[in-house]
């Protein structure tokens, strides 16, 4: 059985969604805290409120309690009058449904949401496991921090919850990008390990190289072991994004894995979109 | 105090190298790009021992930093030590081909840095006895 967590629903908001997810999912409900805790949910019901900046707040506090994990939030309200969604997107919700919308149309879209994420093929793991090797072992030599992997889905949303990304643009024998993404306490506290001094010392220009730098490592002691293969790519030089909920484009029609990596009670992501010429891997 | 010139178009790696070098008594030179790396060797040539290049750097990339100094008959005896992502034996055969001294792929402990430059600086200086 999924479990659903109902966040800030009334009793009419409760009432529907036992209709739209019936037997599908066992609902939980809670009231908003700051505290809140994920793990364990398929899927997250928020009720929108009065005040919209309220709301984006409350949605950018669940997208980070997600942990780059792929939880959809589906933010759903009463509100009859035309109002733009965007904001709420943009801070992380995945669906803005109204109460008001057709109950058929709303059920599948919730399945949709539900369907769990796929597993690896083991063709995929073959250009996987080396990132994930690599990963670990720039953060022990470089900064001596273990890191644990946590796990790996694929998605084609091109939306990336960190607060700060690096990316690698791939060329060569094989297309694509690789993008790391941190959250800002923990970019700060990988950047003053790696540098040998207090975070407080960290400046915003210190980790957008550090993120840039890191990239160009897990990109550089990768491509070493794709010699002779299909997957083998060049590197250029690495860009950084900053800012909650940015977007970046992947190549079209291209699995994007994306491996969380645990630090502590942290985590950051890699997203590796990689496509050799001659051999596309489909979703 | 001995020093020595570090071209790396990161800041971060800048200040690694900056901080391991100085406990072995180098002071480091910092150039964020290829070009600078130039201008500053042309500029403190008579008191750099060494000059330690990233591969990838904007406007001029390490390789054709070390290239120029192969050709010039006032750079081209400082050591050079490759400090690189690029780590396929192709890559590291081409920089030690072209006349660097060592290669060290990226990531690197402080240690593993020291090791490299005292390896280079040694062996330097037991080929100028025997020159």
């Amino acid at each position: 059985m999924k479990k659903i967590l109902g966040i800030n629903c009334s009793s009419k908001v409760e009432k529907v969604l036992a209709d739209l997810i019936g037997e599908k999912g066992q609902m939980e409900y809670e009231p908003f805290h700051d505290r809140m805790v994920l793990e364990g949910y398929q899927m997250v019901v928020l009720e929108m409120g009065r005040k919209e900046e309220q709301t984006v707040q409350q949605i950018r506090k669940l997208r980070y309690a997600c942990n780059f994990q792929n939880i959809p939030i589906v933010l759903i309200h009463g509100r009859k009058k035309y109002f733009s969604s965007q904001p709420y997107m943009i801070a992380g919700a995945t669906e803005v449904l109204s109460i008001h919308d057709p109950s058929a149309a709303c059920r599948q879209i919730i399945n949709g949401h539900l369907i769990p994420s796929r597993e690896p093929l083991a063709e995929e793991f073959e250009y996987l496991e080396p990132f994930i090797k690599n990963t670990c072992h720039i953060l022990q030599t470089m900064a001596s921090i273990d890191v644990k992997f946590k796990e790996v889905y694929f998605s084609n949303a091109i939306r990336i919850f960190g607060d700060v990304s690096g990316i690698m643009g791939l060329s060569g024998n094989a297309d694509g990008t690789l993008v790391v993404t941190f959250f800002w306490d923990l970019a700060k506290m990988v950047v003053a390990k790696m540098m040998g001094m207090e975070e407080e010392n960290v400046d915003a220009e210190l980790i957008h190289d550090g993120v840039s730098e890191f990239i160009n490592m897990i990109s550089g002691s990768t491509k070493r072991e794709f010699v002779g293969k299909p997957y083998h790519f060049e590197i250029s030089l690495p860009s950084v994004v900053v800012g909650p909920g940015h977007q970046i484009g992947h190549l079209q029609d291209t699995s994007v894995a994306v491996l969380i990596f645990q630090v502590g009670v942290h985590c950051f992501a890699l997203h590796v979109c990689i496509k050799p010429k001659e051999h596309r891997v489909n979703t | 105090m001995m020093k020595l010139i570090v071209a790396d178009d990161s800041r971060l790696i800048r200040g690694i190298i900056d901080k391991a070098v100085a406990s072995i008594g180098f002071k480091a030179i910092q150039a964020d790009n290829g070009k600078e790396a130039l201008s500053l060797l042309n500029a403190n040539k008579k008191d750099v021992s060494l000059v330690l290049l990233d591969w990838n750097m904007p406007f001029l990339n390490g390789i054709d930093v070390l290239k120029n100094m192969r050709s010039d008959e006032r750079l081209k005896d400082i050591p050079v030590l490759m400090i690189s992502t690029e780590s396929e034996d192709n890559r590291i055969k081409e920089a030690l081909n072209i006349g660097a001294q060592g290669y060290l792929t990226k990531p690197f402990t402080p240690e593993k840095l020291i090791e490299a430059i005292e390896l280079i600086l040694n062996s330097s200086k037991s080929q100028k006895t025997t020159s």
